[in-house]
């Protein structure tokens, strides 16, 4: 559903990004222009080296990039990573409430968000587990409901899924679409599965390798909910599995 | 009716950790009896025991202090130096200080403070610091960067980001790192206390071999190992399985 423009979540324009190694500086990104509506679900597909990680960092400002402009809009940005990263000397329920720890919010009142964050990825159960003790669905669970609740208005995903198995994943994609209605924050994510990059998002963006570039970006106009059986999807499907075919 | 089969990540550690315990034990039994041996024909007859608890009560004392010292020495450079864009030149200057040999720096210990306590305890934090920085830094340089990236966005920065993030990132280094300290730190106490001949251990096993009476050295050890073992059961194996228990990946 594409908002009106007066209103977007980030703009990148002709921005350029080096990775340093060894004192050298290799192209990581180049000339990357795009612009993210608010509220928009918006996907990223692409070979490795094609500098998705690389893009996602860029827009969080964890890394410098050489050149061009960024507009950030969004107030308060959120992130779920591919293998979870959630910490592991912390219960379930402090890890959670991390990052209302960082603002200061007194313990009573953290916790008891961090609770109903746990409660609506399905997780009350196990607050006081370590991260040890739990499945890789479940840690992707909470690293969720650690982004959860930073009320992100900008939430970024990193392959959440590639780890788990596709029943869990099918079970978390779910839920993702849930919590996108509920909250109607905009969302930024990798993904290398293209049935459900299509089913998600509203336009997808292919990413080409050596240096990272945007090849092509499709919009993706099918009525929610999305019928994954559907002809119409299934067209989709075809049209995008061969752009990515051309480019590699 | 299918029942799955329970598998806990700390079932491992734990059957490892029994096996441990049993084998140390075993030891230390075997150690305990040869020891009531050697008493009951009569070995120990000439050892001044008060002598030796009392030398054995001071080495102990200045290593206890070097090593707190050390600890909070290399916790605050580690944690410094790690939070900072310097870890990745300093770490190869640390790496060819700590590769200097510590007893050569004896002389300059003594230049400055004398035959003293403070030398052997300075001369021993010395010793003692490098494997607890080495193993912090290590541990920062090695964390993952998507879990740096997650402390970043969550808001872990400046000196939160040292409280909250690579303090307790570091612990089980700083638990390595201590155990491995105190064992060099035995040793430069020890070594320290022989050169200058000051009140301690040191002194008691180089009087002890100067006059002939091997039987206190024996003795000595013996007393020594069994600290070792207790400070081990009391302090170390606790906090060993309470780090496995939470940062188990």
């Amino acid at each position: 559903m594409p908002q009106d423009n007066s209103s977007v979540s980030f703009v990148l324009s002709r921005v350029n990004a080096d990775f340093i190694s060894g004192g050298k500086a290799i192209p990581a990104l180049r000339d990357i222009s795009l612009s993210v509506p608010s509220g928009a679900f918006i996907s990223v597909v692409g070979p490795s080296g094609a500098g998705k990680s690389t893009l996602l960092r860029i827009i969080l400002d964890l890394m410098p990039h050489t050149s061009g402009t960024i507009v950030r809009s969004f107030t308060q940005p959120a992130m779920v990573f591919q293998n979870y990263a959630i910490f592991p000397w912390l219960t379930a329920l402090d890890n959670v409430a991390f990052g209302l720890h960082m603002q200061g919010i007194p313990r009573k009142e953290r916790e008891r968000i961090a609770r109903a964050k746990l409660q609506e990825v399905g997780l009350e159960h196990l607050e006081r587990h370590y991260p040890a003790a739990l499945s890789g669905g479940q840690r992707q669970r909470v690293g969720l409901a650690r982004a959860l609740t930073m009320s992100p208005d900008l939430l970024i995903l990193d392959e959440p899924f590639s780890n788990l198995d596709t029943i869990t994943a099918e079970a978390l994609k779910a839920d993702l679409l849930k919590i996108w209605r509920s909250y109607g924050m905009t969302i930024f994510m990798v993904n290398h599965l293209i049935p459900d990059a299509i089913e998600l998002s509203d336009s997808i963006l292919i990413m080409g390798a050596h240096p990272g570039h945007i090849t092509k970006t499709l919009q993706i106009d099918l009525p929610r909910p999305r019928n994954p059986h559907g002809d119409q999807f299934f067209k989709k499907v075809d049209e995008l599995t061969n752009i990515i075919r051309e480019i590699s | 009716m299918t029942r799955s089969i329970e598998h806990r990540p700390t079932k491992m550690w734990h059957r490892t950790s029994l096996l441990h315990h049993r084998r140390i034990w075993l030891i230390m039994t075997s150690i305990a009896l040869f020891a009531l041996l050697l008493i009951l024909f009569g070995y120990f007859n000439n050892v001044a025991w008060g002598t030796l608890v009392t030398a054995v009560l001071h080495t102990t004392y200045r290593l206890i202090i070097a090593y707190l010292i050390a600890l909070v020495l290399g916790i605050l450079i580690g944690l410094l130096v790690g939070s900072s864009s310097l870890i990745d030149a300093l770490f190869p200057v640390f790496d060819i200080l700590q590769n200097i040999p510590s007893f050569a720096l004896i002389p300059f210990f003594i230049y400055f403070f004398g035959y003293t306590d403070q030398m052997i305890i300075l001369f021993a934090v010395s010793s003692i610091v490098w494997p607890i920085l080495f193993s912090i830094l290590s541990a920062i340089k090695s964390a993952h960067s998507d879990l740096n990236d997650a402390a970043a966005i969550f808001g872990a920065r400046g000196l939160k980001r040292i409280f909250f993030y690579l303090a307790p990132l570091s612990f089980p280094a700083i638990l390595t790192g201590s155990i491995v300290g105190i064992a060099i730190g035995w040793e430069a106490v020890i070594g320290a206390e022989i050169i200058v001949n000051a009140a301690g251990f040191g002194s008691f096993i180089r009087n002890a071999s100067t006059t002939g009476i091997d039987q206190a050295s024996v003795a000595g050890m013996l007393v020594i190992l069994l600290i070792v073992f207790v400070i081990n059961r009391l302090i170390w194996t606790p906090l060993l399985l309470e780090s496995s228990r939470r940062y188990a990946e």
